[in-house]
């Protein structure tokens, strides 16, 4: 109990302006999560308090007393009123361990800087008695202590966010506290450590220890001081570099255990902050604990932790809070107390009952498509009175009904991969698949909007899923698997879990007439019943005995007049058939024969106006050749949701039985080495797509908006690459041919690099895409490292480069393409600096993973190193590039697997 | 009055304790205690003594006695006993008009009673009321059938009452629809509400209907959309909400406004409408399949069941007169169908919305797969329902239907076929008529695999192409016209359905001429059967030309041929296609001649159809240009040639080249044609379809079925 509560102040003590801002909702949900990235950690360990005071030293140098004396003093006098109160008892309790803990410190501390102790410790116990005071406060309730919590949160966030600035000049006070507690951990080794880790530490603490090394220490470090330290300090890097590290700190979770029980309070504190966080952790951990359960019987953590977040269990404290405060409220008979009730207590009665009554739905329809509320978890906290101030308001409504948060989204991605699973088994072969997939698209659609996101694009751009588009959703090709496409309309919205769904609307291009006129407001809902009718009754009653009229009936003609008047404002060419119809006399009106027969012809030497071909074997193509603005303007225009200013639309294509946890480590890499690029401006240029591990065996992929595979144009236009340049970008010296030049040798060098260094196999013309700027772009990252296609080993060049990529170049003579070469030497120059980086990221995954592309072990590591040649000097790797081009150009082994593909797969 | 007293009396009743202990309490307080104990546990053997009481109750009630007076618990006991159905029927048939009417009285109780009761908590109660009054009315409207001046509003509740108590009736029945969470419940209180409306042969003099089309319509549609809404409801009731639907929409349409006729069109609940469509659809798909395999059968037989097959035709067998008798029961369907086209404009989408779950039968892989997946999942047996079967194909209610109007239109002999056919071609015909159903038929992404029945003919084998290509639904519709088309030129001439049919092509082809659509279907096929129609008209203009207008089916036909001719720019697939046009135009040029020439004729001689063959040799001029074109100069190339049969890239060669020194006039109003409008043309057509549904209704439907109630108390006992 007491450690819980401890652990709630811990998580509130340092309040951010946001969540202030949303405490004046109403006092009882001031007891919301923390979230702050400073947050300090704790471990259910006899030694977590002692972190605590690790991060609480750093105020000390700043000298603010009086304004935390002022806080202290207001929120003492608070706590004294309300002695009651039972989390009195854990701040005695709190106040009690500090002394503990100076105590244990302070020889050592004299030994090193005694000077600065006094100090610390005085300021620190302000400190946290500011914390707990404030916090205490708002559970309280009283609108006094709510009054001095955002000032006393203010405050320490004002006091907080000054002194990370000057970070340099801090470490030393946390150093000692690390030193400290290492020495606590670890009594035996204290003496020895002490001088030596002081430079460790010391660096630890610098600016240039970010997330990358964090990670890369997190791993190899075998101290478990360390590995707290380090574990705590997770908390102060921004989230968003350490969620780039998400599967390597997912996978040492689950394979390591002594990291697991240091990483779960990072891991529980950002999922109780965020569901879409806690969803990513879950399949994280489906992905990569399949290995483990071949291992122990026995749940291994990552299945412990994936049913804790499933659970729900780690949502906002607030839910649990209130429960407490809501039962007492509730509990009463209604009819007897309620004059004594106030009308705050009022509205958290109505709440509650609403809960209640959500809870019963949600359960009932939850995954049930036929419902149309299949993702709908039952929260009703928007629909409330509370919910509607705030939306006017402009203010954001967190949820306090106990609707489970994960529930939506997880039956969401479930109704997908079903989808996934069940269109390999149709038969019939692609357009049978591709109805059925629309079939399925229409029963989700039912249950949409609602309060789901697409994984892969939530993170740069948090969404409502509004609608899927059924006519723009393809079966893609591939042999026996099946995966799909979708174009999802979705709302962009400022926050996943605290914005309001859109209504649902139904579609648009009928207008409206009559439905305004009528007393449609006035229907009552189906399931409130005979009360609702009996005052229905009398009201309408007044009426006469036929309410309607008909004049309100939508015809046909409303469809047609709307729709002439739209042709009308479309119109662009004046053609003879416009004419005849607007003109009322034209008996004498005639036309040529051949000028129709010339029209019609004309009309297909336009492109665009073309009647797109349906290919039976290959539905997909019609669909994704089509200019990604054009098909955003056209769903747009035809949906009911497009006049909506943050209506977006999003594609995924998703797939399933296809292991993608290679391609997520590629895309990991792909975008380290862009990273780097970009930072030592460099002009490579590589596209990284995003990958969702689902499971072992599915997941969503980003598609690569605007391109074509290099088999499709030598499918469809029958030309070479570099007559397809001159047709698509204009001749060999205009502007666009040589932007777009410049763009594929620099995508082309990029991508050499990446396949030499990641041994990247398979690589057929479907799997290389050309992008509408001229950017080459590599997909399907399933061969690399230690793999190649059924370990055939065709492949053995260092990576594709055919005469045709070369003629785009300008040949083996041109410049182009000894810039090409420079840019490949440049890449890997940078990329051996980066190297560690690197390294590391493939190094975590293979302990405990059983990727194809581990397969020769640790081998593949070390033969990734090598390929980074650490040994040679600027000059021999330059001859080294040279030979390799050669070596690829002249590859007997690159022509072959092209025409083996050609053979076996029918890929040009 | 009544169940007031008795509630205060027992405090259980006002709870929902429809329980052995409530049945108990009620038995020992009654005044007759001859009712056994293992009566309670719901045991058939002792189900005689409660069959006795009831029926001594039935029995005192039509000697004009009042058993409840006296009893204040009376009516609380007699709803807890299960009601005899047959007892009472045969009670109430026992007595004529004047009897009943004399017995008014104590019906109006019993009636009103049952109305008072259908509140009650007791789920038991509700379903002996609801029974019991469905009984009575059944019976009463049985009577007025025969004997015309009965009055039955005045023998159920009395005239006095009969504006409080129907609608309250009516109001009581929608919360249960809305509320009762017992599907048997609903199912009865549905059935009531059913024979509510088909209490007279004549929709429009059913008396009892006035009553629900005041402020009682809102509420009463509501429950009834409700129904749909629930995907559970949806399964077992959603036929007879159909039903319903249809004959409020249709009560006195013509006459007056009728708030249904309001409500449907502006109803825009998604799940409401898809639920509606859905009902439908599994309707139709099953005729489609049970006609599919049917005919699997006797095809199987080879190239000489084909020729036993074409010489009789099919339907005059035993298994002809069952299929009427099928399709008549279709006709409630088609009706709500066409109610829906018609009038809700947010209905047009479910025509296309994909329908996954219709009713095929089940096959040992998806119900395998149903077990795989709630072992997986753990989920709600309800999920289990949605795992579908990969091999069945998943269908569009448009889909579905065009593919049964094939099946429909193979024969129009028979009156009520033909009747049938009719309404699949004027519905088919508001759809074409539709904007935003022409957009979604003509969306190239919007594929489907529609499969057309055809009947077998002399002088084509029937295509039994397995693997049909899947394609936007115009196409689908397009092929069924041709179809049609083809197949019914005989001498019985159906032109109310040709013309219909060929109206749903124009509206097709105005379609993309407005809207610029290049729909890529294989024209030709669609030309051919056109001229072939003409030839057909021709050949039989001595006979036709007496008894109907050919000359304004003939203009239709022109009429399209000149839209392909002045505006074919905008709406052909591909260039050549025009060259097509001009080839078949010119292949079978002696037709247009012919017509041509018959049309002078006609308009030279007075006679009825004068000013239409005037129209019709108008609309040929562009046609006669072509071919008075072309003909002399393939003639003269032929020659130089030295060719006597040229092959059609020859010829197509010589119509492109010859193009230039051709002018065609621009003529009025192609892309124009009457719209559909059901009032008046079609008024009397409408109230005789109505008419077959109620009787249908009436022959098909048991209002009171015992099962239902048995189950009730079946489940109600045990639940103690």
């Amino acid at each position: 109990m007491t450690t819980s509560c401890w652990l709630m102040f811990q998580m509130s003590s340092e309040g951010n302006p946001p969540i202030v801002a949303s405490c004046e909702q109403g006092p009882a949900s001031d007891a919301l999560p923390n979230v702050h990235g400073r947050t300090c950690p704790t471990r259910r360990g006899p030694n977590s308090h002692q972190r605590n005071l690790s991060l609480d030293f750093r105020p000390m140098k700043i000298s603010l007393p009086p304004v935390a004396q002022v806080t202290a003093g207001t929120t003492v006098a608070a706590l004294a009123a309300t002695t009651q109160h039972h989390r009195h008892r854990s701040l005695d309790l709190d106040l009690h361990r500090i002394p503990e803990v100076d105590v244990t410190p302070s020889p050592e501390q004299q030994c090193s800087k005694a000077k600065l102790l006094p100090m610390a410790k005085s300021s620190k116990l302000k400190e946290d008695i500011t914390s707990l005071g404030s916090d205490d406060s708002g559970i309280c309730g009283s609108d006094s202590s709510a009054e001095t919590r955002p000032k006393g949160s203010e405050e320490t966030i004002a006091t907080e966010e000054v002194k990370s600035e000057p970070e340099e000049e801090q470490p030393k006070e946390v150093v000692i506290k690390q030193t400290v507690e290492t020495a606590a951990a670890e009594p035996a080794a204290k003496e020895n450590c002490v001088p030596k880790k002081d430079n460790l530490l010391r660096f630890m603490e610098s600016s240039m220890f970010q997330a990358p090394l964090a990670i890369s220490y997190l791993f190899t470090t075998k101290e478990i001081g360390v590995q707290t330290y380090i574990a705590n300090k997770l908390f102060t890097f921004p989230e968003q570099e350490v969620d780039f590290y998400l599967p390597q700190l997912i996978s040492m979770y689950i394979h390591i255990p002594e990291l697991a029980t240091l990483i779960f309070p990072y891991l529980k504190q950002r999922c109780i902050k965020s569901a879409e966080f806690s969803l990513q952790v879950v399949w994280l951990l489906k992905s990569y604990s399949s290995d483990a359960h071949l291992t122990s019987k026995k749940k291994s953590d990552g299945t412990k932790l994936k049913t804790l977040i499933l659970s729900d269990k780690l949502r906002p404290r607030s839910f649990h809070d209130r429960e407490v405060v809501k039962h007492p409220l509730t509990a009463p008979s209604p009819n007897k107390k309620a004059h004594q009730r106030s009308q705050s207590d009022a509205s958290a009665l109505i709440v509650g009952q609403a809960s209640a009554e959500a809870a019963e739905n949600s359960s009932t329809c939850l995954g049930d498509l036929r419902s149309g509320r299949a993702f709908n978890t039952g929260c009703t906290c928007f629909n409330t009175h509370r919910g509607m101030v705030n939306n006017l308001k402009g203010r954001q409504t967190s949820c306090i009904c106990s609707a489970p948060r994960l529930e939506g989204e997880v039956q969401f991605v479930d109704k997908l991969l079903a989808i996934g699973h069940l269109l390999p088994e149709v038969s019939g072969g692609k357009e049978a698949q591709a109805i059925r997939l629309r079939a399925e698209i229409d029963q989700i659609n039912l249950n949409l909007p609602a309060r789901v996101w697409l994984p892969i694009h939530s993170s740069s751009i948090p969404h409502h899923v509004l609608h899927i588009s059924t006519a723009f959703s393809a079966v893609l090709n591939s042999k026996d698997k099946a995966p799909f496409i979708l174009y999802v309309e979705v709302l962009e919205v400022d926050n996943i879990e605290t914005s309001p769904v859109p209504q649902k609307m139904l579609n648009a291009l009928r207008s409206t007439k009559s439905e305004e006129n009528l007393l449609t407001n006035e229907r009552p809902s189906p399931s409130n019943t005979s009360q609702n009718l009996a005052t229905m009754l009398h009201s309408n009653s007044m009426g006469m005995l036929y309410p309607y009229d008909n004049d309100d009936c939508w015809t046909q003609e409303d469809d047609e007049i709307s729709q002439q008047y739209v042709n009308k404002m479309k119109t662009d060419r004046d053609t003879i058939s416009q004419i005849s119809l607007e003109s009322s006399d034209s008996r004498d009106m005639m036309v040529a024969a051949g000028d129709i027969r010339r029209r019609l012809s004309s009309a297909f030497s336009d492109p665009r106006t073309l009647a797109r071909r349906r290919d039976p074997e290959d539905p997909s193509a019609n669909v994704l050749s089509e200019p990604w603005m054009d098909k955003v303007q056209r769903i747009r225009d035809s949906s009911p949701y497009g006049r909506l200013a943050n209506w977006r639309l999003l594609s995924v294509i998703i797939k399933c039985g296809d292991d993608l946890r290679q391609e997520m480590l590629a895309a990991q890499m792909l975008e380290m080495l862009q990273n780097t690029w970009k930072d030592e401006k460099l002009a490579l240029r590589l596209r990284p797509y995003k990958i969702v591990c689902l499971s072992a065996d599915s997941g969503f992929i980003e598609p690569v908006l605007n391109s074509v595979s290099l088999h499709q144009i030598k499918k469809q236009h029958q030309m070479s690459l570099l007559e397809y340049f001159h047709a698509n970008f204009g001749p060999p010296n205009s502007e666009e041919f040589l932007e777009a030049q410049q763009n594929f040798v620099a995508s082309c060098a990029a991508y050499c690099v990446v396949c030499y260094l990641l041994q990247v196999k398979d690589r057929h013309n479907g799997n290389i895409l050309l992008d509408d700027k001229g950017h080459l772009i590599h997909i399907d990252f399933g061969f690399i490292l230690s793999t190649s296609p059924r370990n055939l080993g065709f492949e053995t060049s260092p990576f594709k480069l055919t005469q045709e990529f070369v003629d785009v170049m300008g040949g083996e003579e041109s410049d182009m393409f000894r810039y090409f070469k420079l840019l490949i030497l440049q890449g890997l120059l940078a990329a051996r600096k980066h190297m560690d980086n690197l390294l590391i990221l493939v190094e975590i995954m293979r302990s405990g993973s059983q990727l194809p592309c581990f397969k020769s072990g640790a081998a593949t590591v070390q033969a990734l190193k090598n390929r980074f040649h650490l040994t040679l000097t600027e000059e021999k790797l330059e001859r080294l590039v040279d030979k390799m081009v050669c070596n690829s150009l002249d590859s007997l082994s690159t022509n072959l697997y092209d025409r083996y593909q050609y053979i076996t797969n029918g890929i040009l | 009055m009544f169940s007031k007293v008795s509630e205060k009396a027992h405090p259980f009743s006002s709870q929902a304790l429809p329980t052995v202990i409530h049945i108990k309490a009620t038995c020992i307080l009654s005044y007759v205690v001859g009712m056994s104990n293992s009566r309670k546990w719901g045991n058939v053997s002792s189900k005689k003594p409660s069959k006795g009481k009831v029926v001594q109750i039935y029995e005192s009630f039509f000697k004009g006695e009042d058993p409840s007076v006296g009893n204040e618990h009376f009516w609380h006991e007699f709803f807890l006993l299960k009601p005899s159905v047959s007892k009472l029927e045969s009670e109430l048939a026992k007595l004529n008009g004047e009897q009943l009417t004399q017995l008014k009285d104590n019906l109006n109780l019993i009636c009103v009673q049952c109305i008072d009761i259908l509140e009650d908590s007791s789920q038991i109660r509700i379903a002996v009321a609801l029974q019991t009054l469905c009984t009575i009315l059944k019976a009463i409207t049985r009577k007025a059938a025969s004997e015309s001046n009965l009055d039955i509003v005045n023998i159920l509740v009395g005239h006095d009452s009969s504006k409080k108590y129907i609608p309250l009736l009516f109001e009581r029945c929608s919360s249960i629809l809305s509320s009762n969470p017992n599907s048997e419940i609903k199912n009865l209180a549905l059935r009531l509400i059913l024979a509510l409306a088909t209490g007279s042969e004549n929709l429009s003099q059913n008396t009892i209907l006035e009553y629900s089309m005041n402020y009682t319509s809102q509420v009463l549609f509501e429950a009834l959309v409700y129904i749909l809404q629930d995907p559970d409801t949806r399964l077992a009731l959603g036929q007879f909400v159909i039903q319903l639907l249809t004959l409020f929409v249709n009560f006195s349409k013509y006459e007056g406004t009728n708030p249904f006729v309001v409500q449907l069109s502006i109803l825009d609940i998604e799940l409401a409408l898809i639920g509606y469509s859905q009902v439908i659809t599994n309707h139709l798909a099953d005729f489609c399949w049970q006609y599919t395999t049917q005919n699997a059968d006797t095809h199987a037989g080879g190239w000489f069941s084909s020729l036993t097959n074409m010489v009789g035709s099919m339907f005059v067998s035993d298994e002809g007169s069952c299929r009427n008798q099928q399709l008549k029961n279709h006709n409630a369907i088609l009706l709500a169908l066409y109610e829906a086209v018609h009038l809700n404009r947010n209905f047009i989408t479910n025509l296309v919305q994909t329908q996954a779950d219709t009713s095929s039968p089940p096959s040992p892989t998806a119900t395998l797969e149903n077990i795989r997946a709630s072992a997986e999942s753990n989920q709600a047996p309800s999920q289990i329902h949605l795992m579908v079967n990969p091999a069945s194909q998943p269908t569009s209610l448009l889909a579905t239907f065009i593919e049964y109007c094939s099946i429909v239109t193979q024969d129009t002999k028979p009156d009520t076929l033909f009747n049938n056919g009719k309404l699949c071609l004027l519905i088919l015909t508001c759809i074409s008529e539709d904007q935003y159903a022409n957009s979604l038929m003509h969306d190239p992404n919007l594929v489907y695999k529609v499969q057309l029945h055809r009947s077998p003919m002399r002088h084509r084998k029937i295509p039994s192409d397995p693997s049909l290509p899947a394609q936007p639904l115009a196409c689908a519709m397009l092929d069924f016209v041709v179809e049609f088309i083809t197949s019914h030129k005989m001498k019985r001439f159906p032109m109310e359905l040709y013309l219909l049919s060929i109206g749903i092509a124009q509206r097709l082809v105005c379609y993309q001429k407005r809207c610029r659509v290049r729909l890529s279907y294989q024209w030709p096929e669609l030309w051919k059967s056109l001229i072939a129609l003409l030839r057909f008209l021709l050949s039989h203009e001595g006979t036709l030309a007496k008894k109907m207008n050919i000359f304004q089916l003939a203009l239709q036909v022109v009429n399209i041929f000149n839209l392909f001719i002045t505006y074919g720019d905008t709406f052909l697939p591909s260039p050549t296609s025009y060259d097509e046009l001009y080839y078949e135009m010119i292949r079978m040029h002696q037709v247009f001649n012919n017509l041509h020439a018959m049309a002078l004729r006609y308009s030279s001689i007075e006679g009825e159809f004068k000013e239409w063959a005037q129209k019709l040799a108008n609309s040929l001029v562009n046609v006669r240009a072509i071919t008075s074109h072309f003909v002399p100069k393939i003639n003269t190339w032929l020659t130089d040639q030295g060719l006597s049969t040229p092959s059609e890239d020859q010829i197509l060669e010589v119509v492109r080249c010859n193009y230039d020194s051709l002018m065609l006039k621009l003529q009025d109003n192609l892309d124009h044609y009457e719209r559909y409008s059901e009032s008046p043309q079609h008024e009397s057509f409408f109230y005789t379809m109505v008419q077959t549904v109620i009787s249908d209704i009436n022959q098909n439907i048991d209002f009171t079925p015992e099962e239902s109630v048995q189950k009730v108390f079946q489940d109600f006992a045990s639940v103690s």
